[in-house]
């Protein structure tokens, strides 16, 4: 008896734990998307006027490539590329800056997801993407270390950068090594079958 | 030696561009001087293990850009701060002024209402002032903000203007 009291106030504790958890995490999605409408709303309504300023583009962008979508992120990338093309000298290390961290933070889990239906096409894109995002993202980094080799927040990226491209290189490198594995012993099964 | 953290704080750099936020942080944390400190983008983050009163905690320090172009944009670091220090520069009256702005950001983006602010003003190694030790003085005192007038280039009330505030902080937060 004294055991179903304690198992249900453990019970009760843990489900107010998980509620109050959640609405955290709640109020915090919240403010990120009242935020992230805000600057997304001025720039389509100077979009719908004709011309969309620098300011606007900028902060939009801003929000795009920290969004936790790769669509939002591709978005964001567009846009800054476009800022840094046309946009004033003194912001383009900004541009540079953001456009770097946007290729590096293009979820490849998506893409993953995307390209399940084929082996040869979830090969290729273990080869491929990964390696191409960071290496587009470390463009960006040197290109701003070049002009400003100092820089320590920019430093700081690049190692971070690297880092990641690591660790998921070698992640990528052991799903691709997996298939092949997998390949080559479907083959060698049916050769051995064969033979017989 | 008692290594256990009890709590990681979070505290906002705040202020005008160019008055020393950055290498207010580098001299805190890396205890160095970069006479070419670069502007910063957006926002710059380091950590730092500190101990006050026989507690260490962990203090994660968010620097952010002072140019306008991030004006609109930084206040979404303010969220969830503890701890905030105001900079400016005690040779730029200008700089001074804009504080009162920035204290109003603060109290409008910051989602802690008991969040503990601290005024700095900073390279006081520098000849031409423009703002004296008491006008800084008579700020804090009139918004409620702890002070302390600092040098990162010197290293002058760097450590002491962060102990302070953790200290501060510590009373609100932690106990």
């Amino acid at each position: 008896m004294q055991n179903d009291v304690n198992m249900y106030n453990f019970f009760c504790k843990l489900a107010a734990f998980h509620l109050k958890a959640s609405f955290k995490i709640m109020c915090y999605i919240h403010t990120i998307s009242l935020e992230f409408q805000k600057y997304e709303q001025v720039y389509n309504e100077q979009l719908k006027k004709g011309t969309v300023t620098q300011k606007a583009q900028f902060e939009y962008a801003w929000c795009l490539v920290r969004s936790k979508f790769s669509a939002d992120i591709r978005k964001g990338i567009i846009f800054l590329e476009e800022l840094y093309q046309n946009g004033n000298e003194e912001g383009r290390r900004d541009d540079l800056y953001y456009l770097a961290i946007g290729n590096a933070r293009i979820k490849v889990g998506v893409l993953m997801f995307e390209s399940v239906n084929s082996v040869l096409r979830f090969l290729n894109f273990v080869c491929s993407v990964a390696i191409l995002e960071y290496s587009t993202a470390l463009h960006y980094v040197r290109t701003f270390l070049q002009i400003e080799p100092g820089n320590q927040q920019v430093q700081k990226l690049e190692t971070l950068i690297r880092k990641k491209m690591e660790k998921e290189g070698l992640i990528g490198m052991a799903m691709a090594g997996g298939v092949v594995l997998a390949i080559g012993g479907l083959v060698g099964l049916g050769l051995a079958l064969a033979r017989k | 030696m008692d290594e256990q953290i009890l709590t990681t704080l979070k505290i906002l750099i705040i202020g005008e561009s160019g008055v020393g936020k950055s290498s207010l942080l580098l001299r805190f944390v890396d205890d160095n001087f970069d006479p070419a400190q670069a502007l910063t983008i957006g926002v710059d983050f380091k950590t730092k293990k500190v101990t006050v009163d026989d507690n260490t905690v962990k203090l994660a320090i968010w620097d952010t850009a002072g140019q306008e172009r991030f004006r609109t944009l930084t206040p979404s670091y303010y969220r969830d701060a503890q701890g905030a220090v105001l900079v400016y520069d005690v040779t730029s009256q200008q700089t001074f002024t804009k504080l009162e702005t920035w204290l109003d950001e603060l109290e409008t983006y910051s989602t802690k209402n008991n969040i503990v602010k601290m005024v700095v003003g900073n390279k006081i190694d520098k000849e031409n002032r423009e703002v004296s030790r008491e006008e800084g003085m008579k700020f804090a005192r009139r918004h409620q903000t702890l002070f302390i007038e600092s040098s990162a280039k010197t290293r002058d009330g760097v450590q002491c203007a962060f102990e302070e505030l953790v200290q501060k902080v510590g009373i609100y937060f932690c106990l």
